[in-house]
Formats: C-alpha cells, structure tokens, sequence
C-alpha cells in the first residue's frame, strides 16, 4: 500500500486457519445498500456513534443479521485484536 | 523567425493544459496517468509532485520512452511554472504521443495550492546500511525507502495485531507510525503482544511501545497515544496519517474507525482474530467495499467475545 507494488487486499478477504494450516481468499464486493458507501448512503457523519452502539454498529440493516457477512462465503464476524 | 511567443501559441494549440486541482483528482482516483517533471534534477530534489518521474527538457525525447512505452500512455507534464512544460508537451505530441496534457500554472502552483510536495532528501550511511536488503529488491530501492520514510500509519490498539505490524513497520523505516491504545500492559498480554515485554508491565501499551519502536529503529518518530479511539477524537487523529491499521479489539472501535476512515478518505487496513482463526483486509474508499458491506450487522452481544 505505502510503496504502491503488488497487489494489495482490497477486494479481498484473507483467512487463515491455524489449526488446518490454510488460507483461504473470499472476493468481496462493495455492497449497493451499505449505509455508509453505497448509492443511498445514510451515514454522512459520524452522529450515529453518540446515539448508542447497538445503533451504531446496525445501521440499516441490509442483507445479513447477527453478525454473518453479506457476502457469501465469508465467515464469521470476528473482533479480536 | 519565430518568436518564443509563436512557439508557446503554436504549443497551446496541441497541448490541452489542466489546473493542480483536476490533476491530484484524477490522481486520488488512481488513473493510470503519468506525470513527467521536465525541470533540471536540483530542481526536481528540492520538491516535486509525488511519483512524478525527472526527465529533464534536454533528455526528454531520449528518456520518454522509459516512463512512457505507448504512444497513447495518458501523460501529464509540469515545469516550475508551465512554460518549459508546454513547449516539451508539443514535442511529445510530434513525437506521436497521443494524450498530453500540460500542468497549468506548473510545479509552482501546485505548491501554492497547498497540494503535498514531495521532497527527497539522501539516505545517511547508516540507513544505507540499515536498509540494505531492501535496495536488493527493484520493487522497493532507494526511491521506495525514501518513499516508506515520508509514509504516516496510524496503528490503532498496540496488542495482538498491533504489535507485529508495529515492530515491522518500525523495521522497515515507515518514518511516523502513531502508536493508539488506552489499555496498560498485562502479564497475560505477553503471550502474544510481543511489542511489550516484562519490566513493562503497568505501563501504558502506548508508551511501552513507543520505546521499543524507537530502540528498534531510531528514524521512525512515534506518536504514543495512551487513549481510547471514540467518536470525539477520531476524525482529528486520523487526519495526519496516510493510512489506519485497526488492530482493535471491539466491535464499536471497528465500525467507528471503519466510518471514520471513510468519511475521511484514508485506506483501512483491517486484521481481526478469534482462537485459531485470523482475517485480514484492506477497505480502500471508493476502491473496494467497507466494512459494513462485508458486516452490515454486528453479532448478537455475547455471542462472539471481544
């Protein structure tokens, strides 16, 4: 990304599983719905995140609920860091 | 004869010009354009337009060939103040290069716009040898350490994706990595976060950080931010950073930061982890999806730890 070589992640899901010893590549698109970057976006600002989290992290439900990814394939939702 | 007005007359015919503006536009953008700087190599050194290439006037008809292989490689050229450029824009077109387009108002405009300059200054002896293994590789050379060392990431959580991408970024000559984490070090952090060590425990991840950073590598400048990332700070932080590393460890930092990063047009390098199993992607505005599209909803609360 810095140097501007190579190929880079955007488009794509790298997972890796270290018990198995795999990696796996899921494409993922720009979503058409999503709140923030698709054609009607509803997030213009960051104001959501001072009603509450639960709104925050749900605005506008599209597609999956609970967690599971719009995009086929991918897996689940994961936070740690 | 001519006069040199004639000449720039008979140039502006052919050569469509185009302000500082449209063109760091089209550069955001990522269009395949290539920008020449036609002025002489000192004046190149003490500032330029960011990947811009040097072909001097003299060499331009030998050199073009390098930066430029077909005749319809959209190119733009700028001087110190568009009049050199205009002139070497005509004999591009003379030459059968199709789409060339002169930078209005040249090198000097764009600096006064408050457009980025890049400045490159020579890598000392230390640094030559420091990051000797990377001249070995084409991709990368002098021109692309120069380029790490100019670069600003911004690493939000200093813990267990935070600490290997710090420690290598550090390595390799990345000049301001802002290091943010409200937490302090914990014993059981040293399973993992090898960023912090033992007579640090207690201390703030930022700070013990930091100083690890520094004793890896002294050209980098750290920015230790010993606070939580939260609605009312974020947009300020990120401004100074060319991109944002989320090694958080929550749900609402992720689709915080993810919007933030958005809003403000800076790429999201993304890594999570939970167990044995571990993600990484880059939401790259207007490039490439964002987070919410990949998880327009976060999991129930409880179901999947933070």
């Amino acid at each position: 990304m810095l140097l501007g070589i190579g190929e880079t992640l955007v488009g794509r899901l790298l997972t890796y599983d270290a018990l198995g010893m795999r990696f796996r590549e899921v494409r993922l698109r720009r979503d058409p719905k999503c709140p923030l970057c698709g054609e009607h976006p509803t997030i213009r600002d960051l104001s959501i995140h001072r009603e509450g989290a639960a709104e925050a992290c749900a605005a506008e439900p599209a597609g999956g609920g609970n967690g599971q990814p719009a995009a086929a394939g991918a897996p689940a939702a994961k936070a740690g860091g | 004869m001519k006069t040199l007005k004639d000449m720039l007359a008979e140039a502006r015919q052919v050569v469509p010009e185009q302000g500082p503006a449209d063109l760091k536009r089209r550069l955001d953008a990522g269009e395949p354009v290539v920008v020449v700087d036609v002025r002489d190599p000192d004046e190149y050194r003490d500032g330029h337009i960011e990947d811009a290439a040097n072909i001097s006037r003299g060499f331009l008809e030998f050199r073009i060939g390098t930066v430029a292989p077909e005749p319809s490689t959209p190119l733009v050229l700028y001087c110190q103040t568009g009049l050199r450029s205009m002139l070497a824009g005509k004999a591009l077109k003379d030459l059968g290069y199709q789409n060339v387009i002169n930078l209005q108002g040249g090198f000097q405009k764009w600096a006064q716009s408050g457009l980025p300059v890049a400045k490159d200054k020579p890598l000392n002896t230390e640094q030559i040898q420091r990051y000797s293994r990377h001249f070995l590789l084409s991709q990368v050379g002098e021109k692309g350490q120069r380029k790490l060392l100019r670069s600003k990431v911004l690493l939000i959580g200093a813990g267990g994706l935070g600490s290997p991408t710090a420690l290598y970024l550090a390595a390799a000559g990345v000049g301001t990595i802002g290091l943010m984490d409200g937490d302090v070090v914990d014993v059981s952090n040293l399973q993992r976060q090898i960023l912090h060590n033992t007579p640090n425990v207690g201390r703030p991840k930022a700070e013990s950080g930091a100083e690890m950073l520094r004793a890896l590598n002294p050209d980098v400048n750290v920015i230790p931010l010993a606070t939580r990332i939260d609605v009312d700070n974020v947009m300020d932080v990120l401004k100074d950073y060319d991109l944002v590393v989320d090694g958080s460890d929550n749900f609402d930092t992720r689709y915080l930061l993810n919007d933030a990063c958005y809003l403000a047009g800076k790429p999201n390098i993304h890594g999570s982890i939970f167990q044995f199993e571990g993600m990484a992607s880059v939401f790259a505005p207007n490039h490439g999806p964002c987070y919410r599209c990949l998880y327009p909803t976060p999991p129930p609360p409880g179901l999947v730890p933070s």
